[in-house]
């Protein structure tokens, strides 16, 4: 049975969907951005509203930097390919003992592999001192939000 | 039908008494509240209604309102849409949900220490005198301080459903006051009948706020205040977990000695 994160699939489009014209303004007030990039204390993190979201996810989400980045920092991985994911145990740990983010939203895909995300999260969640408020947000293949909810170790 | 959604629900009630029993079916329970100034085009909001559920709700109210006419129902606009998955409290609402469930654990008892204890006796003034002790400290300086002092200041105090709410907590108080007045002149009578009163009131609070104002107020908070809430209530809990420690067990004592008692 072929993985269903890597299923070749077409979506179909319906042509009748909202859509802006002109430029969108692109809400990143931040770089770098990738998990292994980022330094957990950098003072964009400070006290701040952490996005957490696998690679697919912006691309999935027609209104990702309007509804979900406006307002957030943001880090960006993949569960399935990125190594040396302990060290992004380490960083989320960080981010909540040493940056005290105020909340951390976890942005995932449908498919399985991406609940690996989550993971990652929720062991850095349980190690860390401080306790914040963790939402689950789990985006479907054609860009529809299928669940959004806050999540308790 | 457009000129009554911006009515008061108790007047559309009161014009239209059938309109009452029709909310009750969607257990919306305008009909017993004290306040009743929500508007009717609100209730959708508040009471979070599947897309399903308003259709329904306002074809009926049409029928009721313009009885013979063919009404198309409004579509009513919302400030947020629901959510899938389903009602999940956020951290800092789900600890106030938790503390309802230790206060609805004294209320529970309420009928049987009302009834058996005596103000004139030792004991009787004892076992009411720490209930009183738990109510106006855990239920009231603890629990509906951390509503009144931090989450209600997220929201406009006008709005209808916290006036309620506010409405339910001054009412709570003027029993408690009346009870710690009967508890001083001794008289059961005065203790009975307000720690019943309290009991109801709290009752219907309660599930109000569980059922309607939470998930409400939930859908309204926006990320970064549900993170700052969850941290002033986690540093209150900190500095009241002794306390609340003590109010466990004394209720735990208070379940030995009266739960089931009278059945």
């Amino acid at each position: 049975m072929e993985c269903p994160g890597s299923k070749t699939m077409v979506l179909d489009k319906n042509d009748s969907g909202n859509e802006s014209t002109g430029s969108i303004k692109s809400q990143l007030s931040q770089w770098p951005i990738q998990l292994h990039l980022i330094s957990p204390t950098a003072p964009y993190y400070q006290g701040a509203d952490v996005l957490l979201t696998a690679d697919c996810v912006a691309y999935a989400l027609g209104g990702f930097h309007q509804d979900y980045l406006k307002g957030k920092s943001i880090a960006i991985a993949c569960p399935k390919l990125d190594e040396g994911q302990d060290v992004y145990i380490e960083k989320i740990t960080s981010w909540i003992d040493d940056a005290k983010i105020n909340t951390l939203t976890v942005m995932i895909m449908q498919v399985p592999c991406c609940m690996g995300l989550q993971q990652v999260a929720m062991q850095a969640l349980k190690k860390s001192t401080r306790k914040i408020p963790v939402k689950l947000t789990v985006v479907g293949l054609k860009g529809d939000i299928l669940s959004e909810e806050w999540i308790t170790v | 039908m457009e000129q009554y959604l911006n009515m008061g629900i108790k007047d559309v009630i009161s014009r239209f008494p059938a309109a009452g029993d029709l909310l009750n079916r969607f257990n919306i329970g305008c009909v017993p509240c004290t306040v009743g100034t929500c508007l009717l085009k609100d209730i959708v909001d508040i009471h979070s209604l599947s897309v399903e559920d308003e259709k329904e709700l306002f074809t009926g109210l049409g029928e009721i309102i313009h009885p013979g006419e063919k009404i198309v129902p409004p579509k009513i606009e919302r400030k947020q849409a629901a959510k899938s998955g389903g009602n999940t409290y956020s951290p800092p609402v789900k600890s106030l949900v938790d503390e309802h469930k230790l206060i609805k654990r004294l209320v529970a008892l309420i009928p049987a220490i009302a009834d058996r204890a005596d103000p004139s006796t030792a004991d009787g003034f004892q076992v009411i005198s720490d209930s009183v002790g738990f109510i106006r400290s855990y239920a009231d300086k603890f629990h509906h301080a951390k509503e009144e002092d931090i989450l209600f200041k997220y929201f406009d105090e006008g709005t209808d459903i916290i006036k309620v709410m506010h409405e339910d907590h001054a009412n709570a108080r003027g029993h408690v006051k009346a009870v710690l007045e009967g508890l001083e002149k001794k008289d059961k009578a005065i203790t009975s009948y307000n720690l019943k009163k309290y009991g109801e009131i709290l009752t219907e609070h309660i599930k109000k706020e569980d059922e309607v104002l939470y998930p409400w107020m939930d859908r309204n908070l926006t990320t970064r205040e549900v993170g700052e809430m969850f941290s002033k209530f986690i540093a209150i809990d900190n500095d009241f977990a002794d306390e609340a420690k003590k109010y466990e067990a004394m209720i735990q004592t208070l379940e030995k000695n009266f739960k089931n008692q009278g059945d």
